[in-house]
């Protein structure tokens, strides 16, 4: 239901013609459509991707339960 | 794998859970590219600083990778990442407040602030935009924070955020009615 009302409020701005070019006066309905306007335009950095997957890279591989080292099993 | 990290970016849809994030980096790849601007986001604006919260981010989502195989599929994985997010900045911010004294105005000051909600809030200038909204999230609560930020997503549902928040769906809307005046208030001041 909720999700319902959002579509229809984005529908509005969009009949009203709210989307506007970024740096031109604007209204926002309420904190939370500034909010979603906002999170829109902020990008996540480029270096958070890289350093993540340094760091998966970095992890020690997941320990082999005691039965497959027992078996000599991979995994 | 950084390839494999960044190569997710063409599956932006959120996926039903999966057993095989176990196993394929790439499925976490998707994961990452779906809600790691989400995370940001409320990292940053919650944080109300870009380095901690690109910090934040990484350890978010590094601590949803090695606890993959807790993710059960009770909630979303949206949900499930939100809430790795908010008890690591509270976490954060717990600690900072043990070190500084950190006041933000009492809820109760705000509450009667001549601030109508029912009003649009107008900016001339969205260059700015993001700094102003820092400035007025930066005087509300972190709880009231915390609703504002993540009634905003729109993929969250009333009761997600209740969840997420530890309280009642009605005691959100609530709430979300004096941040919403709060913000309104700190917002206008802003300009």
């Amino acid at each position: 239901m909720k999700h319902e009302a959002r579509h229809k409020e984005q529908e509005q701005q969009q009949a009203s013609g709210v989307q506007s070019q970024p740096n031109s006066p604007r209204e926002f309905a309420s904190a939370e459509e500034m909010l979603r306007f906002d999170a829109k335009q902020t990008e996540v950095p480029s270096g958070v991707a890289r350093r993540l997957d340094d760091s998966i890279q970095a992890l020690p591989p997941p320990a082999r339960s005691w039965w497959r080292r027992l078996l000599g099993g991979s995994g | 794998m950084m390839e494999s990290l960044l190569d997710g970016s063409e599956i932006k849809q959120e996926r039903p859970v999966s057993a095989a994030l176990a196993e394929a980096p790439a499925e976490f790849a998707e994961l990452y590219e779906a809600h790691s601007r989400a995370i940001y986001y409320l990292t940053l604006r919650f944080l109300s600083d870009p380095q901690k919260a690109e910090d934040a981010t990484h350890d978010v989502f590094l601590k949803a990778f090695r606890k993959k195989d807790e993710f059960h599929g009770r909630s979303s994985w949206r949900t499930w990442l939100y809430r790795i997010a908010i008890n690591h900045c509270i976490n954060l911010r717990q600690s900072w407040h043990s070190r500084n004294i950190v006041s933000n105005v009492d809820a109760a000051v705000w509450d009667r602030a001549p601030a109508a909600t029912d009003s649009p809030l107008r900016v001339l200038e969205t260059k700015e935009l993001g700094e102003r909204i820092q400035k007025a999230l930066d005087t509300l609560s972190g709880e009231y924070r915390l609703i504002l930020l993540l009634v905003a997503d729109e993929e969250l549902s009333y009761d997600e955020v209740a969840a997420l928040t530890h309280q009642t769906a009605d005691a959100v809307r609530g709430k979300l009615h004096r941040a919403r005046k709060a913000f309104a208030a700190a917002f206008q001041k802003s300009a």
